[in-house]
């Protein structure tokens, strides 16, 4: 469960199955462990978006029952037996879904935030 | 995410999340060293970031398994849903509930019925490959005849079609478990070596025969036991290997327990042992019969095992050509003799000819009601559809996918028609209830044990989906294809003229129907009262008739006669004793074997020289003992024994038939074969039933026992009170002749007569009765409800027209013209179908429904009646609350 982060928390909660779609995002790059993705996500966020692991590996664990992202053990450099995550076709297919969903979601939000921005 | 998906997924276990998540701690930990943190401060900086450990594991697992749970709770809401529905409309729920029950019930019950009659496969592995391979002449009564076996050797040896060839009879002999017990008469089989090979049965213990145990006649008494024998009579004893039993006196070696649920090769019979076929001369002692050597002495059964990948027709052309060659090779015996070969289900129907029919009918009457039951579903749903389509269009709306609703409406239809389907079991089981009074009255382990088992489930799932589909798909399709806006904003007077011409035709389909299932049922009712009433031609009370068979006890024919001469003298000297007769066969007891005769001077068609009539072998005091009348000349008298003209006497169809309109008695005919000996007949007997209660009327011959003698035989005795209680008297006489005989089927004519054809014609009538019940109740209540639903959309119609001075009368007349005219409409249609059905009819019961084949004239205008009354009252309750409607109501409906 995520936390209600506290006012002035600069780390922002993920709205509902935007997780999944980071996750989707950052596999695009290639196959990734688990904590190589909450870095990941950390990260390019410019530490702004911090992954709860209690929340990771479940939502990995979804992915994977859906069959948007397959899995296997393989050796890290460094000689450390990890699990990696890699984008399915149907995954991709997935995200891209989602990516749409979410721009239009974003200009939406926009429109009624700002609606003065987009006057002209 | 389908079921398939879940279960591959499932592999993934607990460990593996938590090899990740240690491994994902041991990473963490690293970079924290890297960046300078000793070992431990790093470890539990890590685990500390982390979080709690134990409940990431345990949501990894929920996710793991969520996709299943959103499925299954996807099928729970549907069903919660529907449930709901259901439980919103219990009218709806109850009728159509019912309504499915009693179809899908009829139908699991005439299931059962048919499949202990001719459905169930044989109880060895992959059953459809075996089949029933026969003799047969252009002269011969039966469609499959015995082989005999030097045929069948020569069958076996160059069959290439076949991947065995096996044969078989199946004696009645005394069997006993001890030496010096009285032998109980029970039916096993003697089977060439190969049998249990052939037939895929492994022994469950001890083992099966060696080839050479059927090499030598006479020399291996082998035996093997069924299950249910070492069961019940040696207690399971798992050391009966080796043990010695007795079968007609001769000690037999026990070497093997067939396997539990293997009873042999036929539906009925449980055989008890199987012995080796050498073991068959010394076994049954048949008197100067060489049954291994004799060409036409054709007795054997024959079962083939087809080759994977080979048909029944490659089969068939190699069995010809060997018959063929066999003709060719000996021309004596083989003329004319052609091999058949059947599939089960076509041995099961040629061995039982008024089956088949008769199971064709019930299953067509028993569809017939599931039909009605489902247009009247189907019709409960049309007339709910507006109001559904108006829920639906609101769930479209507001974004629910198309298939979901199709998949909730499916939900919704296969929940009604399992709840029927789970009621229907309760009218299925009333039906096997009904069955199980079919009893065959024998001592011998001959059964027809009725159940509702795991086929008659299945089938009645099977039947239940089934009707989901027949009456949900329409509605449902409809229902969903609707135009959202229209119906959003419409009253129900959109479409509704042309979803009431569908269910107009609905309800009229189920009057025809069940106008045909009234005059089934009503024929097959008063024609077997006829016939029950006509009585089977001879004397049913005061009879008691036992069976003997000295063969069992190594008789010789002279002593058998002997013996059955002295016991019928003893019988007629009892006091309570009228008379007492010695018969080799018992009316009403199944159909005697035929004869091959050839009357003098008839002109046969080409290719055939004889008949095949069934007989019986009577002595001197049989006609009077079962008071069946001589019409012409005279019965069997003591003089006509083995050195008198051999004489017979026939009965009024045989003698119709080969000497029309001259009189039999002086004419001859010849019997066994084309050159058998001259046979005068002397008398002829009133014409009676013989096998069976509804057999057409048959030729039959009655020949005197004293000159053909059997080795088992009926004594039938005529008792002045009870017949019953000569029971005991007779056993005595019996025990006095020679303590060691056998005495079976102790029972009286009246029993049997009961068993035989009032219990089964009464079984048959109950069933076709209930049947036509079921189809008349449902279309009322199909009528009813097309009545009440068309009143209740005209309401506001209705209150104009009474407002503007139509009366209550004008209001009645009107709604019930319109079920009238369906009724009516219906009636016609079913009627002119019945005329076909009667037709049928005619086909499965030969003697006429009536048993005399007279057209039955009386049932049209009684069903007609029955039918157009109860259908207007149908229309006229719910036309009556119609008028009743006040006017001003009835104008602000809707």
């Amino acid at each position: 469960m995520p936390k209600r982060s506290a006012p002035g928390d600069p780390r922002l909660d993920l709205l509902q199955g935007t997780l999944d779609m980071l996750i989707l995002r950052i596999l695009q790059w290639g196959p990734q462990h688990g904590y190589a993705l909450a870095q990941a996500i950390r990260s390019h966020s410019s530490e702004v978006l911090r992954i709860e692991t209690g929340t990771l590996y479940p939502a990995l664990q979804r992915l994977e029952t859906r069959g948007w992202v397959t899995a296997e053990w393989r050796q890290t450099e460094a000689k450390q037996r990890a699990r990696y995550y890699r984008l399915t076709a149907k995954g991709r297919k997935q995200l891209s879904h989602e990516r749409a969903r979410w721009t239009e979601m974003v200009a939406a939000i926009g429109r009624i935030m700002n609606p003065d921005l987009l006057k002209d | 995410m389908t079921l398939w998906q879940w279960l591959v997924h499932q592999r993934r276990t607990d460990e593996d999340v938590q090899e990740e998540i240690r491994s994902h701690l041991t990473m963490a930990a690293r970079e924290r060293q890297a960046e300078g943190d000793d070992r431990d401060t790093a470890r539990l900086a890590a685990l500390k970031e982390f979080g709690n450990v134990m409940l990431t594991e345990e949501a990894a697992r929920h996710a793991r398994r969520g996709s299943l749970l959103e499925y299954v709770d996807g099928i729970l809401k549907d069903l919660r849903y529907a449930g709901r529905m259901l439980a919103r409309n219990p009218g709806f729920t109850l009728v159509a509930v019912l309504s499915l029950a009693i179809g899908i019930g009829a139908n699991c019950a005439v299931f059962s019925f048919a499949d202990r009659l001719l459905l169930r496969p044989l109880t060895v592995p992959r059953p459809a490959e075996v089949l029933t391979v026969g003799f047969t002449s252009p002269n011969a009564a039966r469609a499959v005849g015995g082989a005999s076996y030097r045929d069948y050797v020569d069958l076996r040896d160059r069959a290439t079609t076949f991947e065995g060839l096996i044969a078989f009879v199946d004696p009645v002999v005394g069997f006993a478990a001890e030496p010096d017990a009285l032998p109980r008469l029970t039916i096993g089989m003697l089977v060439t070596a190969n049998f249990f090979q052939v037939m895929g049965v492994e022994p469950e213990l001890g083992r099966a025969f060696r080839a050479d145990e059927d090499q030598v006649p006479g020399r291996d008494p082998v035996v093997m036991l069924s299950h249910d024998v070492w069961r019940r009579q040696f207690g399971a004893d798992p050391t009966i290997l080796g043990r010695t039993i007795r079968l007609n006196g001769i000690a037999f070696t026990v070497i093997g327990v067939t396997p539990e649920g293997f009873t042999g090769l036929d539906q009925y019979v449980r055989n008890e042992f199987y012995a080796p076929l050498a073991m068959w001369e010394r076994l049954l002692a048949d008197s100067g019969v060489r049954p291994f050597d004799a060409r036409d002495f054709r007795r054997l059964d024959i079962r083939g095992r087809l080759k994977p990948g080979t048909t029944l027709a490659e089969a068939r052309a190699e069995l010809t050509a060997i018959a063929s060659d066999l003709e060719r090779a000996y021309p004596d015996t083989n003329r004319q003799q052609r091999v058949v070969a059947l599939t089960e289900m076509q041995a099961r129907i040629a061995g039982a000819p008024p089956i088949a029919p008769l199971l064709v009918m019930l299953a067509l009457l028993a569809a017939a009601v599931l039909f009605v039951a489902c247009a009247n579903v189907a019709g409960l749903l049309t007339s709910r559809s507006p109001v559904r389509a108006r829920e639906i269009a609101l769930r479209l709306a507001i974004g629910a996918g198309r298939p979901r609703i199709v998949r909730q409406l499916i939900t919704e239809n296969v929940l009604i028609a399992l709840l029927g389907g789970v009621l229907g079991l309760g009218v299925g089981y009333a039906g096997v209830a009904l069955f199980r009074q079919v009893q065959i009255p024998t001592d011998l382990p001959i059964v027809a044990s009725f159940d509702l088992d795991r086929r008659a489930l299945l089938v009645s799932l099977a039947v239940a989906l089934l009707s989901a589909v027949l009456f949900g798909l329409a509605p449902a399709i409809r229902t969903t294809r609707t135009d959202l806006t229209a119906v959003m904003r419409a009253t129900d007077a959109a479409g509704v003229a042309r979803r009431r011409w569908g269910r107009a035709v609905l309800v009229g389909g189920q009057v025809a129907v069940a106008v045909v299932l009234l005059v089934v049922a009503t024929f097959v009712y008063r024609g077997f009262r006829r016939q029950l009433s006509a009585g089977p031609g001879f004397r049913t009370d005061h009879l008691l008739m036992m069976s003997l068979s000295p063969a069992q006890l190594h008789y010789t024919p002279g002593e058998a006669k002997r013996f059955f001469a002295r016991l019928a003298d003893e019988a007629r000297r009892l006091p309570a004793v009228e008379s007492a007769a010695l018969t080799r066969y018992m009316p009403m007891d199944g159909l005697p074997p035929s004869v091959t005769i050839v009357p003098e001077g008839y002109q046969f068609p080409p290719g055939k020289d004889s008949v095949a009539i069934p007989r019986s072998l009577v002595d001197e005091g049989y006609f009077d003992t079962i008071g069946l009348p001589i019409l012409k000349g005279r019965g069997f008298r003591a003089t006509d024994s083995a050195d008198a003209p051999a004489v017979a006497v026939v009965n009024e169809m045989f003698a119709q038939r080969y000497w029309p309109g001259q009189d039999p008695i002086g004419k001859r005919f010849r019997v066994d074969t084309a050159r058998g000996p001259w046979v005068e007949i002397v008398g002829v007997a009133k014409a009676s039933k013989y096998g069976f209660v509804f057999e057409p009327p048959l030729e039959f011959v009655y020949l005197p026992y004293r000159q053909r003698p059997s080795e088992s035989m009926f004594l039938l005795v005529h008792a002045l009170g009870d017949p019953a209680s000569l029971a005991t008297p007779l056993r005595d006489a019996v025990r006095r002749l020679d303590a060691n005989m056998p005495v079976s089927n102790v029972r009286t004519m009246e029993e049997l007569y009961r068993m035989r054809s009032t219990v089964v014609l009464d079984v048959i009538v109950k069933l076709v009765a209930a049947l036509g019940a079921m189809g008349l109740v449902l279309s009322i209540v199909g009528l009813y409800g097309l009545v009440a639903y068309a009143a209740r959309r005209r309401t506001k119609e209705i209150g104009i027209r009474m407002a503007i001075g139509a009366s209550q009368f004008d209001v009645v007349r009107m709604v019930v013209r319109q079920g009238f005219v369906l009724a009516v409409t219906g009636l016609g249609v079913g009627l002119l179908a019945s005329a076909g059905a009667a037709r049928g009819l005619r086909a499965v019961f030969p003697g006429g429904a009536g048993g005399d084949g007279r057209a039955d004239l009386v049932t049209f205008p009684l069903v007609a009646m029955v039918v157009l009354a109860v259908t207007l009252l149908a229309a006229y309750v719910p036309a009556r609350r119609a008028s009743r409607v006040n006017p001003t109501d009835a104008l602000r409906h809707e």
